[in-house]
């Protein structure tokens, strides 16, 4: 059973690093940086660079020494002259390149004071009409060769603290002209990128900070968990028991006209949109007939009408699952010993296939269980109840990445887990599993 | 051989499924949906192609709120539209998005499925891998964090719904194929020199056909389903009249007595998902022998 246990456990690594690699495509390859959309267009781009920089958001995506950086607004200088407009010194000649004329001393137009600590990669493309030209960068003063392309390091802060900036020195009686200009952020370590940077973040268990409300995460959800539940399951146990009943009752009465009738039933139940089921459920029962509060989480009773509707909406496919289960076991040899033991019908279900028919209900039941967790997203957002559901919309809704994030991975996890935990149970029950 | 027994049970599936009159229904009214589908998309286009407001769109101030009458035969909405007419464009919309989606997601499903259950091995390693990695993350939440990446509109509908919808078809096309693999006509084709590529396209999926078959009409509902309540959520489509977006304005206007937009929409919409519901259980019966000695 260890053993079993342990390939088991083994065998649900590689699907959980899977699910932290869909995640990591989904929202750090695909989605980008979230900062403008979520800081909004009147945000500098100090604050974005620092929300990135938060985040992990400014690193390579998997390995580089370099990567993208919001110091200088690179331009193509055959449209204008981009940040170096207004420069003293500086005229931006429509050829596609800036002239700088000695004598000057040209510091680049940065969008912000380089952060400290950080260390910054500068490009330079030159064609200088005499000697002595220099780029001052922090790690020393560099010649500017005519007609070469030239790089240089900088630092965020020099010796004395100070913010560095880094300049073109050019010397009198001298022309430059710049065709172009790029800066990088340079990394000593280019292991540090984004995937270990989220990496990290997965094994600490750190789900980071909410921009929407400013929280942490965990915080969030924590608070989040217990309307969850309380809706979740009796939604669960309901659906359960209900549809349970439902199926035995349809195998018990096989081709009569109540099984006929809930096989119907179950398909325009599944039908019905859930959409339908809540403004229909709020409309009549809630407004028309008042007999369910229709929005809030104060009492009891706040949660009895999506329960209803909950229970209401999961019964068709589950009645219709366990029905088929039911009528497989009873075409089970045991089912014909039984009967020609002179067994009843009553007593056959009742004592024979239900107890057989407990393994798939049991694992189906297992299975939803992570549902419990990610909350009925539908019912709680349109019963104010402030649970997970809730909280996840509410979320996309306002791009908070890190909040839908961290919901999917707990959820995926947790689906893992239950997973695991109806493959103990089935091999509880059917030692045959064990051995396959 | 094979192949002549294969046509003769599948004409016969075919004959079985039209003799059931609940399945002549339902054939008819998604046939009308159809229709309405198409008529939608033509009127779209043509007010596309002349670059005018359609006439979905067209509002009348003066006529809000109108119940159902000789002009507006079901009613003008909040801002005397149309709702017949914007009934009718949330049809195209329901429809592109149940087609697209499968597009989608029945092509990945089917390829990775067949590879899987065809070679095994390794490549039945990976491809398990991958669709119970798809498989664990939940379903709703991970599609609308796709449309929350993609961005709000369609194009993140359709991508949210079909990257998850493959998971299905996937595995349902891997164990049928594992099944048919085994049987002796792939062995005679395999001695016969076909090649892989060959066995799997034209002598196994043919075989399979039905699953995907029954699967589509499965998926198409709850694609319906799901962009309905994705445009209601507001991260569906943007300003086009699709019938989650119309539900969400007629449910603030219920509570006033202004029934018929709500009861309209909501009935138009269970009317085609029961529809396509039917149809896929009685496909199912017609088309898995399995399945129908289940039933009785």
């Amino acid at each position: 059973m260890l053993r079993y246990l342990m390939r088991r456990l083994v065998q649900m690594i590689p699907t959980m690093i899977g699910v932290v690699l869909i995640t990591f495509i989904l929202f750090n390859l695909v989605g980008g940086s979230p900062a403008r959309m979520v800081l909004g267009d009147k945000a500098s781009a100090r604050q974005l660079e620092e929300f990135d920089e938060q985040r992990g958001f400014n690193r390579p995506l998997f390995f580089g020494r370099t990567s993208s950086t919001r110091l200088y607004a690179a331009t193509d200088f055959r449209r204008s002259a981009g940040p170096w407009t207004g420069s003293s010194g500086v005229v931006h000649h429509t050829e596609g390149f800036l002239r700088l004329t000695g004598p000057a001393s040209v510091p680049f137009p940065l969008s912000f004071a380089p952060l400290p600590g950080h260390r910054y990669a500068w490009r330079l493309e030159v064609r200088t009409s005499g000697e002595g030209t220099a780029l001052r960068v922090r790690d020393g003063t560099r010649e500017l060769p005519s007609g070469t392309s030239v790089q240089g390091w900088t630092d965020g802060v020099d010796a004395a603290g100070d913010p560095y900036r880094p300049q073109l020195e050019v010397p009198a009686g001298v022309t430059v002209d710049l065709f172009a200009l790029t800066c990088e952020r340079a990394h000593a370590r280019p292991w540090q990128s984004q995937w270990s940077h989220y990496l990290g973040q997965v094994l600490r268990f750190d789900f980071g900070t909410s921009h929407a409300v400013n929280r942490p995460v965990a915080d969030l959800l924590r608070e989040g968990i217990g309307p969850t539940l309380l809706l979740a399951t009796p939604i669960l146990v309901g659906e359960t028991v209900l549809s349970l009943v439902l199926a035995l009752l349809c195998a018990y009465r096989r081709g009569r006209w109540l099984d006929h009738t809930v096989l119907v039933a179950c398909v325009m139940l599944m039908s019905v949109n859930y959409l339908v089921w809540i403004v229909a459920g709020q409309y009549w029962l809630g407004y028309r007939l008042d007999l369910f509060p229709v929005w809030g989480f104060e009492s009891w009773s706040y949660l009895l009408l999506p329960v209803l509707i909950g229970i209401l909406h999961g019964l068709g496919p589950n009645v219709r699952f366990y029905r088929s289960i039911m009528l497989e076991e009873m075409n089970r040899d045991y089912v014909r010993t039984a009967r020609a033991k002179g067994v009843g019908t009553a007593g056959i279900l009742f004592r024979h296939v239900l107890k057989n028919a407990m393994i798939p209900v049991i694992t189906n039941v297992v299975l939803s269980l992570p549902f419990l967790y990610t909350g009925s997203l539908l019912l709680e957002t349109f019963f104010g109840i402030p649970g997970l559901g809730y909280i996840s919309v509410n979320a996309i809704n306002s791009s908070d990445v890190d909040v839908v994030r961290a919901v999917v991975l707990i959820g995926s996890f947790l689906y893992l887990a239950s997973n695991l935990m109806a493959d103990i149970a089935y091999a509880l029950v059917d030692p045959r599993v064990r051995l396959s | 051989m094979s192949a002549n027994v294969q046509i003769a049970v599948r004409s016969g599936a075919w004959a079985q499924l039209w003799r059931s009159t609940r399945a002549r229904w339902c054939i008819g009214i998604v046939l009308v949906y159809v229709a309405m589908a198409l008529y939608g998309e033509a009127v779209y286009q043509w007010h596309q192609w002349h670059d005018v407001v359609p006439s979905y769109q067209h509002q009348d101030l003066d006529r809000r709120f109108e119940p159902p009458g000789r002009d507006h035969w079901l009613g003008t909405d909040a801002l005397g539209r149309d709702v017949l007419q914007r009934l009718v464009q949330g049809a195209r919309i329901a429809f592109r998005v149940g087609i697209i989606t499968s597009l989608i997601a029945i092509p990945i499903g089917v390829l990775l499925g067949a590879l899987a259950g065809y070679f095994g091995g390794k490549t039945d390693d990976v491809i398990v891998w991958l669709y119970s990695t798809f498989a664990a993350i939940p379903g709703l939440l991970f599609i609308l964090a796709i449309a929350m990446v993609v961005g709000k509109g369609l194009l993140g509908v359709y991508l949210g719904i079909g990257l998850t919808m493959w998971v299905g078809v996937c595995r349902l096309v891997r164990a049928e194929v594992m099944k048919q693999r085994a049987l002796p006509y792939v062995m005679a084709a395999r001695v016969l020199g076909y090649s892989h590529a060959r066995i799997i396209v034209r002598h196994i999926l043919p075989n399979v056909l039905h699953i995907i078959i029954v699967a589509f009409t499965l998926r198409f509902p709850a694609s319906v389903g799901t962009e309905v309540f994705m445009s209601f959520l507001g991260l569906g489509v943007q300003g086009e009249p699709s019938w989650g977006i119309m539900i969400n304005n007629a449910r603030l206007r219920l509570w006033q007595g202004v029934w018929w937009e709500m009861t309209f929409v909501t009935l138009a919409l269970f009317l085609l998902v029961w529809a396509f519901n039917l149809l896929g259980d009685a496909l199912r019966d017609a088309l898995d022998p399995r399945v129908r000695s289940q039933r009785t």
